[in-house]
């Protein structure tokens, strides 16, 4: 029995186990859906093998790099996406491979993988071919379209899928010409990372479904509707009718700013403010020193400061760049603003809030070395998190180790 | 072969969030099964009531009116959380515990309970009464700073940071209800919206560390592969997206837009050097899509196999076919007496039923199951309650 009171207010007197302790995963993923569905998985405790061609995941060779040095234990993405998992390298197209895979699958819980459309089920290691020697498994497919749709042979990428799903239009705000300024997709992997979020909710759902069963089953997961799912709110607006934000900024009711709210410039970046209430703006102009605009008709209401949005974010404008962000950021939470600064990258790596919160990870890897890594948005009051358990594994690292166990 | 019930049948949620991340997670549990009661006062009601999308925040849930500011209501809170196996709620850090609903008290009324809260920057540290929107989270965190352009304002960012979340927080109650199937413990979640956005961002939080330098957002543009960019076609505001990942795929980019002769061409050899070329490539693809439909450039591209797909807005998204061919979207008959088609999730449990996809309720029309079928009340304790304001 474990009591510790001091790491976390809320632990009773339980034995504190990791969330997912006892549950093997393997991670048959390339690029990002899928290893990070099986990272969050590891996150949580659960034993998670990481199978690889033999020439490595192609997300080794993605970035971002240090600077001139492209080597494949050094990818950050890689990196990230794969600590806390061991790794294994098999050719799934070779009767070796393809034995020393089943034996792993048969001591599997789950199987997740995002391989073009059908491609395991041609190898013969398909859902169907798992279940006749492990029938409990969860077998989770990640494919573009899914298995039921008729485009369930086309590709998709982070891009293709971020634009097809509607999420790209309102990115950006409107714009001045939406026919010369295209509609962007967000940095990163977001549309991917959406997918591997998604598989892992229903993974864990078809677990929860297992403990009653006893039955394995296949996720066929669509990334194409998962990103649609981002989108709910807009397929809402649609079916009663109510018309989304135009791009074309000319027919839209306000560019970055609203009423609402938007962003100001200051002497070091931007801040993000919202005093969208009438309360909120009353205080807000305590903070900016112009109390007297409360009785200024052009000002006093939601709708009066919507009509003359251009000259009020002009004069608030001339305001905020005589200040730093984070200043005023402080000065409109104190009064209970909605007002966040907008952290660049470095700010973020400094913030004292998550540095309190403990929010990063550090972990040192032989040949990447020591980097600080994102953790995960959740604390469990009843159960650890083994986020630094170990780096991201080097290409074919325990192969002696698991396939030795295996064969 | 049985029919299979779905996978949260038997497990009872009590939804005390509002807006949209809380409701949108309790959603998707309504629709795998999962006995979802939302509890609300017209005092104080979901923000979102009213709007089209109350109606996707809060499809496949029962909804009870209750006044949880005085101590009765408080006490068939409790009475409710006794028979649930799982709370959410995503108030401003601090207030749930003021409405004398903390997870202690909740403990005592039921010692297994998973309580989940959320909230714009979690419930430790400096900053976590920050007044927090979810449009402003994606400043914050760093979302925004890393897509766009560079020298340009921030992007606006769209409604991102809480579909994310309620996707996220529905993922955390099955890890919490897997581990009590398990342990037989609950759990107490502590979320934070602000640090659900800055996981999603490694690459740029890594490029810093390796190169000392912040990276430049790059539109549509790619780090590793090329092409990759939206193309303008034919119709108004009409683009395709195209990215390259392979080789071969460039092989079949060429000879899609009649460009063979660079297949062999050593200038474009690799994704690095294509990169190093990308005006010319690009104005060569433009000119081959501006003959052409957004899905008809897509259509061909995906034929020959190169990852392809038109930007689309809401309006066209809601019109795609190929959602309801698959069953994604279907049709439901809403609280106004309509029949709309309404989206579902976005998986397949292989045959078994997709899900339950039934309208949002309004406000009380769940009042009887509640109290007199779940709680066992009487009818005249129901209308005493009535009358002391406690149920409406």
């Amino acid at each position: 029995m474990d009591c510790d009171q001091s790491a976390n207010r809320y632990v009773r007197c339980v034995v504190v186990v990791e969330l997912m302790s006892g549950v093997k995963v393997l991670d048959v993923g390339q690029r990002i859906s899928a290893p990070y569905c099986a990272k969050t998985l590891a996150n949580m405790g659960a034993e998670v093998i990481k199978v690889e061609p033999l020439e490595g995941d192609e997300a080794r060779r993605m970035g971002p790099f240090p600077p001139g040095d492209r080597h494949p234990e050094k990818s950050g993405i890689f990196l990230a996406l794969n600590a806390n998992k061991l790794g294994v390298t098999l050719d799934l197209t070779s009767n070796v491979g393809k034995d020393a895979f089943c034996k792993l699958a048969q001591k599997a819980d789950v199987i997740v993988e995002n391989l073009p459309f059908r491609h395991m089920e041609n190898l013969g290691l398909g859902f169907a071919d798992i279940k006749a020697i492990n029938p409990g498994i969860i077998f989770t497919s990640i494919t573009p379209f899914g298995d039921r749709s008729a485009n369930k042979d086309w590709k998709a990428t982070d891009l293709t899928l971020f634009h097809m799903s509607g999420n790209a239009h309102e990115l950006l705000g409107p714009v001045a010409d939406p026919d010369t300024e295209p509609p962007i997709r967000a940095g990163g992997h977001q549309a991917e990372f959406v997918v591997g979020l998604t598989a892992v909710t229903a993974t864990l759902a078809a677990l929860f479904q297992r403990r009653m069963t006893g039955n394995g089953v296949h996720v066929d997961l669509s990334s194409y509707e998962a990103l649609v799912t981002q989108g709910i709110a807009g397929l809402a607006s649609e079916t009663y009718g109510v018309p989304r934000q135009a791009r074309d900024l000319s027919k839209s009711t306000g560019g970055s700013v609203t009423a609402v709210g938007g962003i100001l410039p200051c002497n070091d970046g931007y801040v993000a403010i919202s005093p969208r209430e009438d309360a909120q703006w009353e205080r807000w102009l305590e903070v900016i020193g112009r109390p007297d605009w409360s009785t200024d008709e052009k000002f006093a209401t939601r709708s009066s400061r919507q009509s003359n949005l251009v000259e009020l974010w002009r004069l608030l404008g001339k305001w905020s760049c005589q200040h730093s962000k984070h200043d005023i950021a402080r000065w409109g939470q104190t009064q209970r603003i909605p007002c966040f600064a907008v952290n660049t990258i470095s700010d973020l790596l400094q913030n004292e809030h998550l540095i309190a919160r403990e929010f990063f990870v550090e972990i040192d890897h032989p040949i990447a070395g020591n980097l600080r890594y994102p953790g995960v948005p959740y604390r469990f009051s009843n159960a650890t998190l083994p986020l630094s358990k170990f780096p991201a594994p080097m290409l074919g690292e325990h192969n002696a180790q698991i396939l030795g166990k295996a064969q | 072969m049985n029919t299979l019930p779905l996978p949260l049948e038997g497990v009872r949620v009590l939804d005390l969030s509002w807006i949209i991340a809380g409701p949108t997670a309790a959603r998707h549990l309504a629709m795998m099964g999962a006995d979802v009661i939302k509890l609300g006062s017209n005092r104080r009601p979901d923000p979102s009531t009213g709007s089209p999308s109350f109606q996707v925040y809060n499809q496949s849930k029962s909804y009870a009116a209750l006044n949880l500011s005085l101590p009765r209501g408080l006490e068939l809170a409790k009475s409710i959380i006794a028979v649930s196996d799982v709370v959410v709620e995503n108030f401003a850090a601090g207030v749930i515990e003021r409405l004398g609903l903390s997870y202690e008290s909740m403990c005592k009324a039921n010692p297994s309970i998973i309580m989940v809260s959320s909230s714009g920057t979690g419930h430790t540290g400096p900053d976590k009464d920050y007044v927090a929107y979810g449009s402003l989270l994606q400043h914050y965190t760093g979302w925004n700073a890393v897509s766009g352009y560079p020298e340009r304002e921030p992007i606006r960012g769209g409604l991102w940071a809480d579909p994310w979340v309620g996707m996220e927080l529905c993922m955390v109650i099955l890890a919490a209800l897997n581990h009590r199937a398990t342990t037989g413990y609950g759990n107490y979640v502590d979320f934070s919206m602000a640090e659900a956005l800055s996981a999603t961002i490694p690459e740029a939080l890594i490029h810093y560390q390796m190169n000392e330098v912040i990276k430049e957002p790059m539109g549509n543009k790619d780090d590793w592969d090329s092409p990759h960019d939206v193309y303008r076609c034919k119709g108004s505001d009409q683009w395709v997206a195209i990215a390259v990942t392979s080789n071969e795929e460039w092989e079949s980019l060429c000879r899609a837009i009649g460009k063979e002769d660079w297949i062999s061409d050593a200038r474009f050899a690799i994704a690095e050097t294509r990169q190093a070329h990308a005006t010319e490539i690009n104005s060569a693809i433009t000119r081959w899509t501006l003959q052409l439909g957004d899905y008809e450039a897509t259509r061909i591209l995906q034929s020959a196999g190169i990852p392809a797909g038109p930007s689309l807005n809401y309006a066209r998204v809601f019109q795609d076919t190929e959602l309801r061919n698959t069953g994604y979207i279907s049709k439901v008959r809403t609280s106004d007496g309509e029949t709309r088609a309404l989206p579902g999730l976005p998986w397949r449990f292989g045959s078994q039923p997709a899900e339950k996809n039934e309208p949002a309720p309004v406000l009380g029309q769940h009042n009887d199951r509640i109290y007199l079928e779940i709680l066992g009340l009487t009818r005249r304790e129901v209308s005493q309650l009535i009358d002391a304001r406690i149920i409406f």
